[in-house]
């Protein structure tokens, strides 16, 4: 697995934002991490250990201070603001914790705005977003308001709306936080699955719990991984 | 880009906060209408003054001596005579020409059984006639009978003749006094116009040849109106005879005219310039509340990019470009601003119906006027939505998605 090229690769990514007075708060200091296909990860750390700011680089919504950051094998450290939007548009499907659907707006037009983005025409959005629904067995609330349904409903529609551009990677931020246990349970159950069908997914958590599903366990602890296991196959 | 699709979401985030939407609109609803209405009954009154105008017929011109106002008052003109009129009625080659009308005045005072009234004398021919059309209430018209012999004979104005002798009343056969001298009525006569004629409803009119030789003892006249048979070819029937009173007078090559000569289409001509200038002129103030609608626009347009600062994330998150956001929020406030100007439209043309029934002037659309006042609720919408937009678009993904 390793002679074959990452899907995500970071060598010495360091990370800093502005705070002020020219003082600069080091979110990353010098992360190297790859991805492969196939993989499941849970990345765990204490809150403000940079575990949201290596989603972001991870996920193309962010480019590094310092350091390299590929996908798919190509450096994208530098890319434009719209290229990384190509990227992430085309291959990275995101879930998050909260506000993840556009509020007031029907569950089908919320899966089918990735592809409008992509350009695919509309005949094509609907029978595609509604496939991937059936998949998150959600379809039923197609023509539902988004805030019209349950917090679990809404990460099984965000899941479905990741997966309908059929991306590379799935990046999951806390995606079962504001859900009670059965129903974590049963949203991590949708990506365990989909993980067993191939599809590469990276999960943020706390949880030991959630981690528990990972096949792969990396803790991040003020800016560096510190650890990293194979926890099974 | 899936426009239909992002003229549905912006429709969809305006209903959202529709009241919002509508105190918004107002700006650009108010502005549309007051635009819409002023032009609208601008070009009513246009209309309303043409029309009025016409009634003296677009197929005459008169000249009158001197070469502008001044040189009129002032004296020291060549004044235009009989004698001219007799030259142009007999030239051949103007066969254009249908009736020549002299007219004299003088102001004189006018009395009829012990009331009297300064009033306005016109010496006039039975020419008159065919070129002002008056109604006839009572009477006739001064005949060539009546010029040939000098006749003492008066056909009043309708007004004029009220005062005297009181309304609803014949006064023809009666007497009155112009100066010392008695004349007898022979007919009264109305203008067929509305304001247009007040000044024929005031007028005693008498035989030119008994002005001149009963009370002013001068032969000049005030101006010479000219009919013409074809109306299409009044201008070279115009040109035609400047040349030829240009060598009446003796008018060297270069001397300016000692006559000016201006027809009926000339000055609807320049009252249409003049109140079409008007009605642009305020037409563009009111205009300039659009502005403040925009503002209001661009006002309530930055409030919802703040409020959607985690949508915006959101979707860039999942892949939308800069484009695709500044195209989302630039199209909804075109789509507020032009929904806007649509009802502001249907109010304004609705408005200006009411007015123009009221006060009775003719009801006009202009589609120009229409297209403009969509083209400009377009324009407010895109030129106050811009900034909002390319803020939106603007904003980095991770700022947008902490955004609290």
């Amino acid at each position: 697995m390793s002679k074959k090229t990452p899907l995500i690769e970071l060598r010495n990514v360091i990370k800093q934002y502005p705070v002020g007075d020219g003082e600069f708060y080091q979110a990353l200091n010098g992360v190297d991490l790859e991805v492969h296909e196939g993989e499941f990860i849970a990345i765990m750390g204490p809150s403000g250990s940079g575990k949201s700011t290596l989603m972001h680089i991870m996920g193309a919504l962010d480019s590094p201070t310092k350091g390299k950051q590929f996908f798919k094998g190509k450096d994208i450290s530098h890319y434009s603001e719209d290229q990384l939007a190509a990227i992430r548009n085309k291959d990275i499907g995101f879930v998050f914790q909260s506000f993840n659907l556009m509020p007031r707006t029907t569950v089908l037009k919320n899966v089918e705005r990735p592809m409008m983005y992509a350009g695919i025409p509309h005949k094509e959005r609907t029978k595609r977003a509604l496939h991937a629904l059936k998949r998150m067995k959600i379809d039923d609330k197609a023509e539902n308001l988004s805030n019209h349904i349950s917090g679990g409903q809404i990460q099984r529609v965000a899941i479905a709306r990741a997966l309908v551009m059929d991306p590379a990677i799935i990046l999951a931020d806390e995606p079962t936080g504001n859900l009670d246990t059965k129903t974590a349970e049963e949203i991590m159950t949708f990506f365990a699955d989909l993980n067993k069908k191939g599809r590469t997914i990276v999960i943020i958590t706390h949880e030991e719990n959630i981690a528990a599903f990972a096949k792969r366990r990396i803790r991040i602890v003020d800016g560096k991984i510190v650890f990293s296991k194979q926890t099974r196959k | 880009m899936d426009y239909r699709e992002i003229v549905l979401s912006a429709l969809q985030s305006l209903r959202r906060n529709i009241l919002r939407t509508s105190l918004t609109m107002l700006g650009i609803i108010i502005g549309i209408t007051s635009v819409i209405l002023i032009a609208s009954i601008g070009q009513g009154a246009v209309k309303f003054i043409t029309n009025e105008l016409s009634v003296f017929g677009t197929n005459y011109f008169q000249i009158v001596p001197g070469n502008n106002f001044q040189s009129t008052i002032s004296g020291g003109v060549t004044p235009l005579t009989r004698d001219d009129v007799e030259a142009i009625r007999n030239e051949a080659s103007f066969t254009n020409i249908e009736e020549v009308a002299p007219f004299a005045f003088t102001s004189k005072k006018v009395t009829a059984e012990g009331d009297d009234k300064s009033g306005v004398i016109y010496g006039i021919t039975p020419e008159a006639e065919t070129l002002l059309q008056p109604d006839m209430l009572y009477g006739e018209f001064i005949s060539e009978e009546h010029n040939d012999a000098n006749e003492k004979v008066a056909v009043l104005g309708k007004d004029i003749a009220e005062e005297l002798f009181g309304a609803e009343t014949n006064p023809v056969g009666e007497s009155i006094r112009i100066g010392n001298k008695r004349f007898k009525v022979i007919g009264v006569s109305k203008s067929p116009g509305g304001f247009a004629g007040n000044f024929i409803n005031d007028a005693v009119n008498i035989p030119l040849n008994t002005l001149i030789t009963h009370i002013t003892g001068e032969d000049e006249l005030v101006e010479i109106d000219i009919s013409v048979k074809d109306e299409d070819l009044i201008n070279e029937t115009i040109a035609d005879v400047e040349v030829f009173m240009r060598e009446r007078h003796d008018l060297e090559e270069g001397d300016e005219n000692d006559f000016s000569i201006q027809s009926f289409l000339d000055v609807i001509g320049t009252v249409q310039t003049i109140t079409t200038l008007l009605t642009t002129m305020i037409a563009a103030i009111s205009g300039i509340s659009l502005i403040v609608g925009g503002v209001g626009v661009m006002n309530i347009m930055l409030v919802s990019v703040t409020e959607r600062t985690r949508e915006i994330g959101l979707l860039k998150a999942i892949g939308a470009k800069q484009k695709d956001i500044l195209a989302q929020f630039l199209i909804e406030s075109v789509v507020m601003s032009v929904i806007g100007g649509v009802i502001g439209i249907l109010l304004g043309i609705g408005g200006a119906f009411t007015i123009a029934t009221v006060v009775g002037i003719p009801f006009v659309t202009s589609i120009p006027w229409i297209l403009l006042a969509v083209g400009m609720s377009t324009l407010v919408g895109v030129v106050f939505g811009l900034y909002p937009a390319r803020r939106a678009a603007g904003l980095s993904p991770i700022d947008a998605l902490r955004h609290e």
